[in-house]
């Protein structure tokens, strides 16, 4: 496969149809095995019974919401430097799925929460930069969105994600280091027991479809944002007339 | 050249002095407005007090960052600077100092009176003063970097804070941490070593990102 044809936006949008309809295909099948799995057949924790479960939602949802943030301004970078067009709209389409992502990760964190620590919130290292990570993927989403020439809108998006990625660890440390001044032996008294094997394949497997997820979700957006860029023009309007 | 420069940085300062007390005058505005909504329990506010000031000085920074660029925009200097064969990094490097010199650092010559105000140790008074020396210079050169991105937008009043404050925590986790650790007579050095190392950090990469910054933003 040739990656600078891949990279045309014409070549995109007019070979990966069937790819994203297979793709969808695939992962909805595989989600819907995994979920069996890992709420009905996986055991039973002996310490927090069924309310574990959400688990296989949680950790592929908060894994991805850091890989996505990656994705995002590693593509934002190769954007901004080689000036190459997909780039830009992979690294802008990123941004909107890493902010659902880090969304049901925090929604999810707090279901959990209730049953197991008594409370839907505590300020806990971990909930805390997850929902600065949220502050930070919806700040590339709306400067990009405010601007009204979207190439411009996509470069500035990607200089703030990639300004995002290098401070993204000097929060969570400084935000570590702040909770274990604050509330040192609670934080400690919440660990996560080490998950048995029979748990553990299912939540891997989850994190595999979970990705599956995110590159069909992907690609559909992509197609999406080459459609809005190239509506206008004569290869699109002969495409769809086809 | 840059002398010039320099000096019509400092007169659009000197021209209009609502820069200068403007800034002072929300400050102490802000921080009268707390106890009135937390009530006037005294170990209360001596808690959060520090809290509150750093709290304040982010608002203050903020808006007397928001639209930085807007007038040299509007002019034209701007661009002249990115033409112009002389190191625009030194220029908006100028910038970022003149800017904090005018607009926060009177608020830390001032903060002895809200010391008064609250009851506050002279010691911690110290530390306070010490925190905000290194930590306001990060706040202003960070909320001008926010500025410089939404530059070529024209409603951007809001914008800008909401994509600049989580790059605050840092500073600010470590700075209210110091001022806790005085109060409570822990040692506080490693924080004001780890403002330091942010402080020299900040100070002469920020010019650079601003210079490609304000290339993108105003290349339309």
């Amino acid at each position: 496969m040739n990656i600078s044809k891949i990279a045309n936006l014409q070549y995109f949008y007019k070979h990966t149809k069937n790819v994203s309809k297979i793709l969808s295909f695939i992962t909805f099948s595989l989600f819907i095995v995994g979920i069996f799995w890992g709420l009905y057949i996986a055991p039973k924790d002996y310490l927090q019974g069924d309310s574990y479960r959400i688990i296989y939602l949680h950790v592929p949802a908060a894994w991805l919401s850091l890989q996505v943030y990656i994705v995002m301004a590693v593509t934002g970078f190769i954007a901004l430097v080689w000036k190459i067009k997909i780039m830009e709209i992979i690294s802008i389409q990123s941004a909107s799925i890493g902010a659902y992502f880090t969304l049901i990760a925090l929604v999810t964190g707090m279901i959990w929460g209730k049953p197991t620590w008594g409370t839907y919130w505590v300020w806990d290292a971990r909930l805390t930069s997850e929902l600065i990570l949220l502050f930070l993927y919806i700040g590339v989403i709306v400067i990009y969105s405010s601007f009204a020439d979207k190439r411009q809108g996509a470069k500035i998006a990607a200089l703030l994600a990639i300004v995002g990625l290098i401070n993204i660890p000097i929060i969570h440390y400084s935000v570590e280091w702040w909770n274990t001044l604050h509330q040192g032996p609670t934080v400690t008294k919440f660990e996560k027991p080490s998950a048995h094997i029979t748990m553990l394949i299912p939540l891997l497997y989850m994190l595999l479809v979970f990705n599956l997820y995110f590159l069909t979700v992907l690609i559909k957006r992509v197609r999406l944002g080459i459609f809005q860029r190239e509506k206008n023009t004569k290869w699109m309007e002969s495409y769809l007339n086809d | 050249m840059n002398s010039i420069i320099f000096k019509r940085e400092i007169y659009t300062y000197f021209r209009n002095m609502n820069y200068i007390f403007l800034p002072l005058i929300f400050f102490f505005l802000v921080i009268s407005i707390f106890p009135l909504v937390i009530g006037p329990d005294k170990s209360l506010i001596a808690k959060i007090i520090p809290g509150i000031i750093w709290i304040t000085i982010i608002f203050t920074t903020l808006i007397s960052t928001s639209n930085f660029f807007k007038d040299d925009y509007n002019n034209g200097v701007i661009e002249m600077y990115l033409t112009s064969e002389k190191s625009i990094e030194f220029i908006l490097f100028l910038k970022i100092i003149i800017c904090w010199f005018f607009a926060i650092f009177p608020i830390i010559i001032f903060i002895p009176i809200v010391s008064i105000m609250f009851n506050i140790s002279l010691h911690t008074l110290t530390i306070i003063f010490l925190t905000l020396l290194l930590g306001t210079p990060v706040l202003v050169s960070i909320g001008i970097f926010g500025s410089a991105l939404t530059t070529g937008i024209s409603m951007n009043n809001i914008l800008g804070p909401i994509i600049i404050v989580p790059f605050y925590i840092p500073v600010l986790i470590f700075s209210a941490s110091a001022i806790e650790s005085v109060s409570n007579g822990l040692p506080y050095d490693l924080q004001i070593y780890v403002l330091l190392s942010i402080l020299l950090l900040i100070l002469p990469t920020m010019p650079y990102l601003l210079k490609y910054t304000l290339r993108i933003s105003i290349n339309n």
